[in-house]
């Protein structure tokens, strides 16, 4: 049986047709965009909630806070704390930090510049609904598109993050190094992606429905499909 | 010469649309129980510690300042610049 | 706005009337031909709105009065064409059911004075010219021309513009495929910034700005009425100088976010069939609407004015009519639709108002609180008169001598030159720019900037395995120098941008960027650019479906008017996108082949400008007989899959596309002069020339024979010139085997990908 998803469609998303689009044509599930007004009733209908990118309220006041307000958002982290998979990109990500289902703040690229661009995620842990199909240290390509990706923490939240084993992806290198060079937007510890403590929560920067074909990277690519069948492998192992 | 703190407010002109205003007053603020706002207006704030002779130096040079480098864009916006204690 | 002598008083909101308010004939700012066509059809005085409107819909910018005696000479039709000039935007067919709208346009007065807000408008507008046809707009493309990098008075306009089209075009999730820069000095002040948007459709879907049945309900969908933008029609058709800095208000706020409702809750009612006709907001605003819908559609418009929601209290009626403010479109329902129509703006929580209807007068009403204020045929708005402009042969030209060439340099000065001109303004990377727009939003683009020649956007959403190429480009330089054939060589270079990549060129629309068309010299090089571009488009049989124009970009105070600057937007279409191929060097041993002949053609060529900061020399011609097959081989050659890069040779000449593909494929290559075939003997001249219709592939030594037949079929020169190398360095031997240029590719790629961040960054 296809995996059953909802994509959450906010006042404001871009992204969420894309996301439906890899879903449903290229890992063949079943996907249901539904407007944020409507959704709350039929979330728990599904196999898993997708929070998709784009600028939710213009990105005014901060990227991520108003929708992070809807009243879609009280049921997603009801859900999400009773171990639900919820998987955010991009300004979904935002939405998450700022609804406290994960820890930290994105807050403006140090170029200060909104920056577009294919990145190297390096792989630090498998156990998130997201990477079980692959392996540590594993290199995907998949893009970044956005003006406020830096994740920010304080160091006891960072310890914290490390020892929980909650790093999901981190910006590297070609080389599969963490450098300067290698981080787009400043992240601290070049952080791209996380996960909540028990691993159901992920969120990430990086856009892996813009990586799950060959004919759209530049390396002819299609790692972001890695991280759709890992929340198919998740959700079948329970 | 002391040392001076000034702040430097840029908004948009009066007449100018402010959709970061609007839409966090309608989406955020009155969305969740703050009817009792009307009006929001966003902006920049640039808190600068100079050093001068006095006050009205402090403010001359703020204002020299703003103009020369066009920190604040004349055609959109308004400037309004404060020291304060 | 000038303020009007009326008969009365000032007569103040709440107590019109339409005998009270008139105004003056001579206070009227038409010309004298225009008041004549005005009184004499209306047969009294026009009250002050009225007045406005008029004023407003005869500026250049509404009317087009000096270009429209010259643009029919551009060709407009072709068995694709769906929509040509006219309508909103043009429209063509694809295939499959399917149609591509596009359209490009400018934005320059107000990106001077606040670059930041002008080129975010500009593609606010753009966009809303696309969904006006009831097409989901998927790709941006923009245009910039501004004075020397190096001036910072260039690097902020840069600096904003960038930021306008990044942040609007990101924050409504459209993704940009391309565009172009050019850096003279000649837009020192007057900058241009000319923005593109295309979507696509089913055909069967099209929307048009038409109010075909009286009794149809006129609804304004979106942002309030301010006074953004007033006199911003007529305010585009004055020049710029510095004092217009204190033509405070006249910029346009955008709200992306709101627009971005407004493409879903639009696209959403058009699925649910509930709108009849469709126009956006852009010059004159409801002015524009209310009479060129009514006019379309051979009915007439009557609304209430006290309806509009307006975002001052004390707006005149005639601001709110011409009020340019953003983000608003306008709707024409039938009454049964209204209510399914208005639940769909409810869910996106959009502001609406219903103004009033559709009726068969032929006129444009507007009353205010029953009381009339405007009654005007809608053709008088909609149909001024043309202007009937000068045109005299520029001196400038006389002085220019076409058979010019420089003393021809010593060898050991290649190396040098090809530093200089690959480290120089127009022809460093930018990066930096296209790296702030998101360029893969909505799944579409294969190939993207920096890439190619032209970006390529896959349609599969649409179920279709075809392609769209889309490409820029503008050459003002050239067309300074010899506007006939610089505007023919532009519209030559577009298509074979979007023919390198393996796709067919299907029409195209243009954005004509001048100075005064008052000035007789002007005005020449405009009819002249204009009957180049014609006649390369009739050649290359790609039809005109759409154009915009803006004059008066000069500046007057220094009395420099921009160089003649025809900005062309090219669409091609790719029957299977998977074939498209990509500029970048691929796999060492490749051969390299060069179609075409080379003349010795460096009129206002980068060699000539860069190196010898000369305007003499022949400007490159188009050979017209030859064009269309030219680009019909290279199109077949890419879909037969027998070449691995493709990049057609323009600007900077042979070796700037050479180290374009090496610089994209991190490999060198070695190519020998003594093989390509040129008029010349001359090293730089087969090195630099910039002569049209020639092209570079590399190919596997398995499909040279049949790549070469396809252009020897029709005696093409198709001539084997060198090989990709795995060593990265630039080699050229001249015609005795002896190697002239010798350049590491790193040191030449690390200029050129460096300069403009660091300009632009500040590190320099």
């Amino acid at each position: 049986m296809p995996m059953r998803v909802i994509v959450v469609q906010f006042s404001g998303s871009t992204c969420d047709r894309d996301l439906v689009y890899a879903m449903k044509d290229v890992m063949g599930w079943e996907v249901d965009l539904i407007w944020y007004k409507n959704a709350q009733k039929h979330l728990e209908s599904y196999d898993a909630i997708f929070l998709p990118g784009g600028f939710t309220y213009g990105d005014h006041l901060r990227a991520g806070i108003i929708a992070a307000y809807t009243p879609v958002m009280d049921k997603v982290k009801e859900l999400a704390k009773e171990g639900f998979p919820v998987f955010g990109i991009c300004n979904g990500f935002q939405i998450l930090v700022e609804s406290g289902l994960l820890p930290g703040a994105l807050i403006g690229n140090d170029t200060l510049r909104f920056s577009c661009k294919w990145t190297n995620l390096r792989v630090e842990t498998t156990r998130s609904a997201a990477t079980n199909v692959a392996k540590k240290g594993d290199i995907w390509k998949v893009p970044i598109a956005h003006g406020e990706g830096r994740y920010f923490l304080d160091e006891k939240g960072l310890k914290e993050l490390n020892e929980n084993d909650q790093v999901v992806w981190r910006y590297v290198s070609d080389d599969g190094k963490i450098t300067a060079k290698g981080n787009p937007n400043g992240s601290i510890e070049s952080i791209a992606g996380i996960c909540n403590l028990e691993g159901n929560v992920v969120g990430l920067m990086p856009h892996p429905e813009r990586a799950s074909e060959s004919i759209l990277s530049p390396w002819g690519s299609d790692h972001g499909k890695l991280y759709f069948q890992s929340l198919e492998n998740y959700f079948r192992r329970g | 010469m002391a040392k001076f703190n000034a702040e430097v407010i840029i908004e948009g002109k009066k007449n100018a649309r402010d959709p970061e205003g609007e839409t966090i007053m309608r989406d955020l603020m009155i969305k969740h129980g703050y009817d009792m706002v009307s009006s929001v207006r966003s902006g920049k704030i640039l808190k600068v510690t100079l050093e001068a002779k006095n006050e009205k130096e402090a403010e001359d040079i703020c204002w020299n300042m703003v103009n020369e480098l066009r920190i604040y864009n004349p055609v959109a916006h308004i400037c309004t610049i404060k020291i304060v204690k | 706005m000038e303020n009007y002598t009326s008969n009365h008083l000032k007569i103040t909101l709440g107590e019109v009337k339409m005998t009270q308010e008139t105004v003056v004939r001579d206070e009227i700012n038409l010309t004298k031909e225009e008041k004549e066509v005005v009184y004499k059809t209306l047969n009294r005085e026009p009250t002050i709105p009225e007045a406005a409107m008029l004023e407003v819909m005869n500026s250049e910018h509404c009317s087009y009065k000096s270009s429209r005696p010259v643009l029919p000479k551009l060709p407009t039709e072709g068995p694709r064409v769906i929509c040509g000039p006219g309508e909103d935007a043009g429209v063509v067919d694809i295939g499959d059911g399917l149609a591509l709208v596009f359209k490009l346009e400018s934005h320059n007065h107000p990106s001077a004075l606040d670059p930041f807000n002008g080129a975010a408008t500009g593609i606010g507008g753009i966009i809303r010219d696309i969904l006006c046809m009831g097409a989901r707009p998927i790709g941006l493309l923009d245009s910039f021309r501004l004075g020397n990098l190096s001036d910072p008075h260039t690097k902020w306009l840069l600096k904003w513009v960038t930021k306008g089209v990044g942040d609007y075009g990101n924050c409504v999730g459209i993704s940009n495929a391309g565009g172009d820069i050019e850096f003279d000095p000649s837009f020192q002040i007057n900058c241009l910034i000319n923005v593109g948007c295309f979507g696509v459709m089913r055909k069967d879907e099209l929307a048009l700005s038409r109010a075909t049945t009286p009794g149809d309900k006129l609804i304004l969908l979106g942002g309030s009425t301010g006074r953004d933008g007033i006199g911003g029609a007529s305010f585009a058709s004055k020049n710029i100088t510095e004092d217009s800095e204190s033509d405070r208000g006249a910029v346009q706020i955008g709200d992306p976010y709101m627009k971005k409702l407004i493409i879903e809750a639009t696209l959403e009612a058009i699925k649910a069939g509930v709108v009849e006709g469709l126009k956006d907001l852009g010059a004159a605003g409801v002015t524009c609407s209310i009479s060129e819908t009514a006019d379309a559609g051979g009915t007439g418009t009557e609304i209430q004015l006290e309806k509009i929601r307006i975002r001052e209290d004390d707006m005149e009626h005639w601001e709110i009519l011409v009020s340019e403010s953003q983000e608003r479109m306008f709707f024409v329902v039938k009454p049964d639709n209204v209510k399914k129509i208005s639940k769909i703006f409810d869910k996106y929580e959009l502001p609406y108002e219903i103004l009033g209807e559709v009726t068969d007068t032929g006129k444009c009403v507007v009353k205010y609180r029953d009381q009339t204020i405007v009654d005007l045929p809608a053709h008088l708005l909609t149909k001024p008169p043309a202007a009937n402009r000068k045109a005299t042969y520029p001196k400038y030209l006389n002085k220019l001598n076409q058979k010019w060439l420089p003393k021809e340099p010593k060898e050991n000065e290649l190396d040098d030159i090809c530093r200089k001109i690959m480290a120089s303004d127009n022809m460093i990377s930018r990066e930096w720019v296209y790296r702030q727009y998101d360029t893969e939003v909505g799944l579409h683009s294969v190939v993207k900037s920096g890439q190619a020649d032209a970006g390529v956007f896959r349609l599969s959403e649409f179920g279709t395995k075809k392609g769209i190429a889309v490409t820029f480009d503008g050459n003002s330089n050239q067309c300074y120098l010899d506007p006939y054939n610089g505007g023919a060589g532009i519209m030559m270079e577009a298509c074979s941008n979007v023919a390198a990549v393996g796709a067919e060129p299907i029409a195209m629309t243009d954005c004509l960027n001048f100075g005064n068309p008052e000035h007789p010299q002007v005005f020449w090089t405009f009819e002249k650019v204009v009957e180049g571009l014609a006649d390369a488009a009739k050649a290359l049989g790609v039809p005109c479906v759409g154009g915009n124009v803006s004059f008066y970009n000069h500046d007057e105070v220094r009395d420099v008017a921009v160089k003649p600057s025809p900005v062309i937007f090219v669409a091609g279409l790719l029957d299977d996108v998977e074939k498209a191929v990509n500029n970048s060097f691929k796999s060492p041993e490749e051969f390299i082949i060069l179609i075409g002949d080379t003349n010795t053609e460096i009129g206002g060529s980068e060699y000539t400008k860069v190196i010898h900061s000369s305007d003499d020399g022949q400007v490159p011609k188009v050979d017209f007989a030859n064009a269309k097959n030219v680009l019909k081989k290279v199109v077949k050659a890419v879909r037969e899959g027998l070449v691995t890069a493709s990049h057609d040779i323009s600007k900077g000449g042979l070796f700037v596309a050479l180290t374009e593909m090496s610089m994209a494929g991190n490999l060198g290559f070695k190519v020998g002069l003594k093989r390509i075939p040129a008029d010349t003997q001359r090293s730089d001249i087969k090195l630099f020339s910039e002569t049209h219709g020639r092209f570079l592939m590399t190919a596997k030594k398995e499909d040279m024979d049949k790549l070469i037949a396809i252009f020897a079929e029709d005696e093409i020169p198709a001539s084997y010139i060198g090989i990709v190398t795995q060593e990265k360095k630039l080699i050229i031997d001249n015609d005795e085997n002896e190697t002239i240029i010798d350049l590491p590719l790193d040191e030449i790629k690390q200029v050129w990908e460096t300069r403009m961040v660091e300009e632009m960054e500040g590190k320099s």
